[in-house]
């Protein structure tokens, strides 16, 4: 196995007294897409909030290279090197696209790095250059994620958390978000993705975990996961072709 | 200049700076009830200093500010971080509580042989540094539009400096502003305090412009005022609260338009305001397209020539 970047052990956080997270233990590996599968409240949107540190754990640990984040505030957590993209909360609505990248260099001071890093952006998400003086709450709900994701970027992570990013996208704009997924994991950044359209993580992640009331019940590669009978019935919708 | 003029002038400009105060904390995403508050703290120590202990009026000014600030400051701790309703309740408390402690509020030295200071319920007259430094109305009023221009200034820098970037980060988004790596807390402490002082300088332009204060001027109507210039005149610019103060007393209170209605077309105004458009005339598009119209018609940065292709 190679070497991770992210390890969560006996990880449980609480809303007052119902635990959303119960234990959960996990690992991203370093240059890989991992994907996290899951029934709506199973608790993975609150491992993500927990991870950047907007949320607190009660137990357990979150290891970034074998540094603790546990503790830290969501500010330092993006210092280290961890960017999230909050699910269905895409941009800031009353600031210019080019405002919203700044925004997510806000931890940055170098003025030169920033401008290359922008410039880096609107070649990657062309629709954004295009856009740039555009207020972002007048984009296409497509141009609102690339941007949360060009945003996001912007903090030069080395660990992207995405939560759920082709909620309530067309079909079409999907297959763009996929397409720009493994694109930034070829260029190098270690993706923890949060899906339900399994059908699409599986042609971009590496490794499968699937949760289910705030535990993970599932670990497994790609071809695992396409040969488990229960996510198929689940997840992927049909059973196989040979089955009767 | 005409005196009524004059005084109607001198009423808008004190007044847009607790606008000014109430707009910056709505900038931060934060409804606050109780900005009448730092100004009646500013009007009472700025009048002290002068009336009381014969401060120069700017240094009474610095010191009606001083105490907007750290009075802010001191709320902040336990209120800034409540949200929406609680930060709105709490912040009316504090105000009410203040304004009974005002009106419990004696401390009167002799000044030429007459008692001079805060007396209570009765007030706080005898408040003449400017009469007696022949301070002229028309030249008072230059004083405060230089002061409020100034805060002006201030805040147009602040709105594009990183400070401010966070703070509309924080009033857009809250938890988005987390994840982009921005100290809530800490920045929304430096909100309240700057608005403090704004309320604070208010305040003691104030005092010295209708030289009597008594804690009743302080009162819930005052911040909900403030709050409403902001909501009505717009959030996307400090302007927008000076436009809604200019069309409150301007229009509404000077020219006796609506007379005995006139709270009822302002309240109609608000309410009709939030829900067609709710943050205000010049809200943030209309900024964005002025200032994009600005651009097309004085273009000053040769590289967006190139704009004109897409």
């Amino acid at each position: 196995m190679s070497a991770e970047i992210l390890k969560v052990s006996g990880l449980a956080t609480s809303y007052g007294k119902i635990e959303a997270l119960k234990g959960v233990d996990l690992r991203v590996e370093s240059g890989k897409v991992t994907c996290l599968l899951g029934p709506n409240g199973a608790g993975k949107t609150t491992l993500m909030m927990t991870i950047a540190g907007i949320l607190q754990a009660r137990r357990g640990s979150i290891l970034l290279e074998g540094k603790q984040l546990v503790g830290l505030s969501p500010a330092n957590i993006v210092t280290q090197g961890v960017a999230l993209v909050p699910e269905n909360r895409l941009v800031f609505p009353q600031m210019s696209v080019r405002e919203n990248l700044l925004a997510g260099a806000y931890q940055r001071n170098d003025k030169v790095g920033i401008a290359g890093d922008i410039e880096r952006m609107y070649t990657r998400f062309p629709r954004l250059r295009e856009r740039s003086e555009q207020l972002a709450g007048t984009l296409s709900g497509g141009e609102q994620q690339m941007l949360a994701v060009a945003r996001a970027l912007m903090s030069r992570p080395r660990l992207l958390l995405m939560d759920e990013p082709s909620l309530g996208l067309a079909p079409m704009v999907v297959a763009d978000i996929f397409r720009i997924i493994s694109e930034l994991n070829r260029d190098g950044t270690s993706i923890f993705l949060v899906e339900q359209n399994a059908h699409m993580a599986l042609q971009v992640a590496h490794h499968f975990y699937l949760m289910e009331q705030g535990k993970v019940t599932f670990d497994g590669t790609p071809g695992e996961l396409a040969e488990d009978e229960v996510i198929q019935r689940a997840y992927l919708g049909t059973s196989r072709r040979s089955d009767p | 200049m005409d005196d009524h003029v004059v005084s109607v002038l001198s009423n808008i400009g004190v007044i847009s700076f607790v606008a000014l105060s109430a707009y910056l904390l709505l900038l931060t995403g934060e409804i606050s009830f109780g900005q009448q508050a730092f100004f009646g703290i500013g009007a009472y120590a700025a009048a002290i200093a002068t009336a009381m202990w014969g401060w120069p009026l700017a240094a009474g000014l610095m010191l009606g500010a001083l105490a907007g600030a750290s009075s802010a400051l001191l709320v902040g701790l336990p209120t800034l971080r409540l949200h929406g309703l609680y930060f709105a309740v709490a912040t009316l408390a504090f105000a009410e509580m203040i304004r009974i402690l005002l009106e419990l509020f004696h401390y009167q030295v002799a000044v030429d042989g007459e008692l001079v200071g805060p007396n209570g319920t009765d007030g706080f007259g005898g408040i003449r540094y400017v009469f007696q430094n022949k301070i002229g109305a028309f030249e008072y009023m230059l004083l405060i539009y230089t002061l409020l221009a100034t805060a002006l200034a201030g805040l147009w820098l602040l709105e594009r400096s990183r400070l401010g970037v966070a703070f509309r980060m924080i009033g857009g988004d809250e938890t988005l502003a987390k994840t982009s790596g921005i100290a809530i807390t800490r920045h929304r402490m430096i909100a309240a305090a700057l608005a403090g002082a704004l309320a604070g300088i208010g305040g003691g332009l104030y005092a010295h412009l209708t030289t009597y204060i008594e804690p009743r001027i302080f009162d819930i109507m005052l911040g909900v005022h403030a709050l409403a210039y902001g909501l009505i005149g717009g959030l996307g610019t400090a302007l927008g609260p000076l436009l809604g103060v200019l069309i409150d007393i301007g229009l509404l209170g000077s020219t006796r338009l609506f007379s005995g209605y006139r709270m009822i077309v302002f309240g109609g105004l608000v309410a009709v305001l939030l829900i067609f458009r709710p943050r205000g005339l010049l809200n943030e598009e209309m900024v964005h397209r002025i200032g994009s119209f600005w651009r097309r018609v004085w273009p000053t940065d040769p590289s967006q020539k190139s704009h004109g292709k897409t």
